[in-house]
This record gives C-alpha cells, sequence and structure tokens, in this order.
C-alpha cells in the first residue's frame, strides 16, 4: 500500500529582481520585475508504507519545497500527490493527525517553556486520549533519554537535548509517515547516532515510514533503505542505498599529517589530491582497496602526526550521479527498480 | 488507503466537540505561561499608562475649566479620565498580530503550525484573547489606581458587568481586523505599516483619544458605519454611562461585524495560504 504517491508535482515562485543601489530599489518599487524560479520540476514517485526513504539534493533542489507540498504547507503549481489517501494542500487538517514533521532549523517547542509544556499542549492538538497519551509520552521520555530536563525551560538546552525534544514530541500522536527536514543539521556525532538508533527503532517497532532530507551521507546510510535524488527540481535517481553506495560512495578521502614530507606515495586504489609540505591528501577508492590497508601502508612508510577521514561531500556524489545520468538522458530517471 | 480516512478517532483520539474546545483552552493555557517570561514589558507597559494617563488628566482638566461647564457632551470630568482609563488599559493590552505572523512567515515557523490539524485563525485567536485577559485585569488596575487617587472610588455598578460582555466583542473584532492586516504577510512579508495605520484609526475614529459624542455630528454619522466604534468606544463607553438598552444595540452591532468580518477574514486565510511562500529550506 502506497503511503505517498506523487505524479506530475510542480511548484513555481516568482522571485521579485531587486537592482542593487538605492536607484534599483525605487524602481523596483514602481516597475517591479520578477522571475519565475522553478522549485520542483514534475517529479513522480510512490513510498511503501514501512520504507525508509532519503531524500537528497544540493542547496536548492527542491528537497523542502517538496516535503513542504507533502504536508500541506504548501499548495503546487501542478501536479498530483496523495499522503495516505489525502491530498495534502485540500485535507490538511486531517492529514495532520496521521503525520509527524520535523524541521531542522526551526522549533515546535515553546521558547520560555519547559518541554513538558509543549508535550501537554500537543497531546490536546493531536486529541490524544489521557491514559494513551500518558504512557506514550512516559515511553518516549525513556527511550529519548528526556528525564533530566522535561521541566527545563527549552531556552536553556543544548541543540542536541533541544533536537531529541522535538522528535520525540513529533511521535507523540504515533505518525504513520515522520517527515524529517535536515533533523540532525549541527548536531554532535553522539547525539545524530542516537537519533538515527532512535528513528530506526520506531521504523522497526510500529511500522511508522520515515521520509528523511540530509546532507549527511551517515543519516542515509544509517536509516534509510532507498533514496532518491534531486537536483534542479528534477529527480534524476531513485535506488536503494545499497546500490547507491556501491556505485557513487566509492571513495573516501584521508588528510594526513605527516612528521616529515612525504616522497614517491604510490599505492593500489589511491590517488593523490594535494600535498604541501608535510600535510597529504589522499583519495581512497573503496572498490579497488580498503581505509584500513591504506592507513597501515603508509604508517609502515612514515610517521602520521594525525589523520583524518572524510566522506565525498554530498554535492560531488550528486555531480557523479548527475555526470552519470547525462549519460544515460534518454532513459531519463537512473533508477534501481 | 480508505481505511486511513475512515479511522480519524483511531490512535487513541477523541474526536469530539469537547477536544477541539480543550484544544484551543490549552493553547490559550500556554501561551499565558509563555507571556509570564515576559514581565519586563509589563511594567513597562504600565509605567507608559500612568504617564499617558497623567498628561490626558491634565489635558482635560484644562479643557473643563476652560469650558466652564460640568459637562461636556454629556460627560461629566471624572466621567471621561475613567473612560480615558478603559480605553488605554484596552489598547495597551491586545498583543501586536502584525509582528507575530511577519516573524512566523519570515522565520518559516508557520510551517509548523500549518502541519498540524489546528486552525491557524483559531490558534491565533485563543492566544490573543488570553493574553488580553491577563493584561487588560492588570492594566485596569495599574490606571484604576491611578484614577482612584485623583478621582476618588467609581460607581460603575452595572457598567462592570457590561464593559466585560461589551470587551468579548471588542477584542473580537479587533482581533479580526488586526488577523487581516497580518495575514497580508502571506503576501509581502512587512506588515507593521499597515497596523500602524490601524492604530491611528483606532485612536481617532475608534473612541480612543475620546469619546465619539465629542465628534462633530457628521463625523460620528462616518463612524457609526466604521467598525472601529465597535473596539474602544463600545467598550469604554459601557462602563462609564451603563445603559442596558445602548448595550444590546452594540453587541447587535458587534455580531454583524464580527459575522461580516470573520467570513473576510477566511477568505483573505484561504487566498493567501495557498500562495504562501513557508521561507526556509
Amino acid at each position: 500500500m502506497a503511503a505517498i504517491e506523487i505524479s506530475g508535482l510542480s511548484k513555481t515562485f516568482l522571485v521579485k529582481n531587486k537592482k542593487p543601489g538605492l536607484r534599483g530599489s525605487i524602481q523596483s518599487l514602481f516597475k517591479p520585475q520578477f522571475t519565475r524560479k522553478v522549485a520542483v520540476r514534475s517529479i513522480d514517485f510512490q513510498v511503501d508504507q514501512g520504507e525508509t526513504v532519503a531524500f537528497l539534493g544540493p542547496n536548492g533542489a527542491g528537497k523542502s519545497t517538496t516535503i513542504k507540498m507533502l504536508t500541506g504547507i504548501l499548495h503546487p503549481s501542478e501536479g498530483r500527490a496523495e499522503v495516505l489517501g489525502f491530498c495534502p494542500w485540500k485535507d490538511r487538517k486531517h492529514l495532520a493527525y496521521h503525520i509527524g514533521a520535523v524541521f531542522g532549523q526551526k522549533s515546535q517547542l515553546w521558547y520560555h517553556l519547559p518541554p513538558t509544556d509543549t508535550f501537554e499542549l500537543m497531546s490536546r492538538i493531536y486529541e490524544l486520549k489521557r491514559g494513551e497519551y500518558m504512557a506514550r509520552r512516559n515511553e518516549l521520555v525513556r527511550r529519548f533519554g528526556l528525564e533530566p530536563y522535561m521541566n527545563t525551560p527549552v531556552r536553556k538546552l543544548s541543540l542536541g537535548e533541544r533536537m531529541r525534544c522535538e522528535i520525540a514530541a513529533s511521535l507523540l500522536h504515533r505518525p504513520r509517515i515522520l517527515f524529517l527536514d535536515e533533523p540532525t543539521i549541527g548536531l554532535d556525532v553522539v547525539v545524530k547516532q542516537q537519533i538515527r538508533q532512535l528513528i530506526r527503532e520506531m521504523n522497526r517497532e510500529e511500522g511508522m515510514t520515515v521520509f528523511l532530507t540530509s546532507h549527511d551521507p551517515g543519516d542515509i546510510e544509517q536509516l534509510c533503505n532507498r533514496a532518491i535524488v534531486i537536483n534542479h527540481g528534477q529527480m534524476i535517481l531513485d535506488d536503494t542505498v545499497a546500490n547507491m553506495k556501491r556505485e557513487y560512495l566509492t571513495y573516501k578521502t584521508i588528510e594526513l599529517k605527516l612528521a616529515e614530507e612525504a616522497k614517491d606515495v604510490s599505492l593500489h586504489g589511491v590517488k593523490v589530491l594535494a600535498q604541501h609540505e608535510c600535510t597529504l591528501r589522499l583519495s581512497v577508492n573503496t572498490s579497488l582497496t580498503t581505509i584500513e590497508k591504506t592507513l597501515s601502508d603508509m604508517l609502515r612508510r612514515f610517521r602520521i602526526r594525525d589523520v583524518t577521514i572524510e566522506d565525498p561531500p554530498m554535492e560531488e556524489i550528486i555531480a557523479r550521479i548527475y555526470a552519470k545520468s547525462a549519460v544515460h538522458k534518454q532513459s531519463g530517471v537512473l533508477t534501481g527498480k | 488507503m480508505h481505511g486511513v480516512r475512515q479511522r480519524s478517532t483511531e490512535g487513541g483520539r477523541r474526536g469530539s466537540r469537547l477536544a477541539k474546545l480543550l484544544k484551543y483552552a490549552a493553547v490559550g493555557k500556554v501561551t499565558i505561561r509563555n507571556h509570564l517570561a515576559y514581565v519586563t514589558d509589563f511594567f513597562i507597559r504600565s509605567i507608559f499608562l500612568i504617564i499617558i494617563l497623567y498628561i490626558f488628566i491634565q489635558l482635560w482638566n484644562t479643557t473643563f475649566r476652560g469650558e466652564g461647564t460640568e459637562l461636556i457632551a454629556g460627560y461629566s470630568f471624572e466621567q471621561i479620565i475613567w473612560y480615558l482609563i478603559f480605553a488605554e488599559s484596552f489598547v495597551i493590552a491586545c498583543p501586536s498580530l502584525s509582528t507575530k505572523i511577519e516573524e512566523e512567515v519570515k522565520s518559516g515557523d508557520i510551517g509548523y503550525k500549518l502541519a498540524r490539524p489546528v486552525s491557524y485563525l483559531w490558534f491565533h485567536y485563543a492566544g490573543y484573547m488570553s493574553e488580553v485577559f491577563i493584561r487588560m485585569p492588570i492594566n485596569l488596575a495599574v490606571g484604576g489606581m491611578l484614577g482612584i487617587l485623583v478621582l476618588g472610588p467609581p460607581g460603575f455598578g452595572w457598567g462592570w458587568p457590561g464593559f466585560l460582555l461589551v470587551s468579548v466583542g471588542a477584542f473580537t473584532i479587533n482581533f479580526l481586523l488586526n488577523m487581516m492586516l497580518a495575514l497580508c504577510a502571506f503576501w509581502v512579508e512587512e506588515t507593521r505599516g499597515l497596523e500602524f495605520v490601524y492604530h491611528k484609526f483606532l485612536f481617532t475614529v475608534g473612541g480612543m483619544l475620546m469619546p465619539l459624542e465629542l465628534f462633530p455630528q457628521v463625523l460620528q454619522k462616518v463612524c457609526a458605519w466604521l467598525p472601529f466604534q465597535a473596539i474602544v468606544y463600545f467598550a469604554a463607553r459601557t462602563a462609564v454611562s451603563f445603559d442596558a438598552e445602548a448595550m444590546w444595540r452594540m453587541l447587535g452591532t458587534q455580531a454583524f461585524w464580527i459575522a461580516g468580518l470573520g467570513a473576510a477574514l477566511m477568505f483573505i486565510y484561504r487566498k493567501g495560504v495557498s500562495k504562501l511562500h513557508v521561507n526556509g529550506g
């Protein structure tokens, strides 16, 4: 059964062009000029109940605009969508009982009040029965480790503590679909791991569909079994995460600070990206060799002061996906389905 | 798919009218609790109230002495001062909807409110009415102390319950008009200029500066056709010069404006929400 079904969904904005300077501002008052910006361009996909989908793309690709249309916040310019059988922008209030949403850079918690007050308000907004709400609330507080600060004003919480409260608040009413718009942005590694684990458990135990946008490869790899990539408002990939990793996340970057300048670094599957005095930047092709082997080879040859291992940035992965999709232009969306 | 649509009361939900009422009551309760964090704001407004009332007392004292009469347009000096105390207390009690909604649209926080099973307009109405019914008594207490100091204890009798009753309609109409202006943020994002102009209308033809009986006849007739009189003037006049027949006429006029403005607000909201550009990505 499809939890989300969209067809030909598009969104165009009219953006005012403001010329620089005072003269430009005055001209803009009397003769405003607008540019049509196509944020989302006729996208189609279907998400089944219980799936965990990563909705990816670089900044300005149309990810948040799509989520806003699916939650009924924005009306599309064209196309149709069905979320749990509802048209999001026509049946917004009915749909809202069955979905949860967390927007990473915004807050639903009342700033001067403790999280317990917002939870209480959510129980009334979602019309939850008292007994069931208390049981659910206690369960979420325990699982998200919120007991120590349930009565601390939100303005005094750290970002990680606040995000855990945000996600718990969005799960109080047992949503069938959870929309997460960059939920781990700005969080440290430990808190990210905790949040991912909790969402995975909710998906496994309650069959909740997860629809996530993120720039963090860790969110994608650890949370999602499917990835849809969007760029310039168009879908360019729809495949399982396993396939995507295999095809596109095939290298990692290692930055090494050595005790002495390295000469002649030649290892199988390793390319030198940059070298400056004792700092070396390597690209490791993980389909040909491993990080462990590369590091152990380097340790045998050089004294290493510091190591940094990085995943390729999402923009680079998207660039590679896009480059590949240009080759397959005639077959349209790259799909492993 | 149809199963989800039909099971609207599953998942432990009440789905009743009581549940809907409790929803907005809870919004009101949380708004009040959140607002108590702004105690400094309360104090500053109270100080402003005392200053402005003191100035008005001096102005009207001079005016009555200059006229050399006990009554001006049927109001005694004491009635005028108490009228202004009620009027100023009323207006200072009203929160700025334009600021709130402008901030929500600019920051993108409006997205959260629209993604919840709650009416955006009723949500703000519940918050607004909770705030005014906390601020209003405090303002009246502060202004009243000054009034008692200068004029002695007032004897309004039925004026008090009459004021309370008319205030509900008055604050509601004020909310509707302010909300219509504030929703312009859905199109233009900046609405405080419109709010400024609205406050000037309220100050003049709304009866905040003085009771409308003091205006020239022609202007009084114009004011009678505008909704502004149903806000400050109706409430303050009922308090200081209670007349049961006049009060029922006022309540009827308020009901008329609430129905008309309510319909207009719904229309504007529906148009605006479909055009809304929710900021932030």
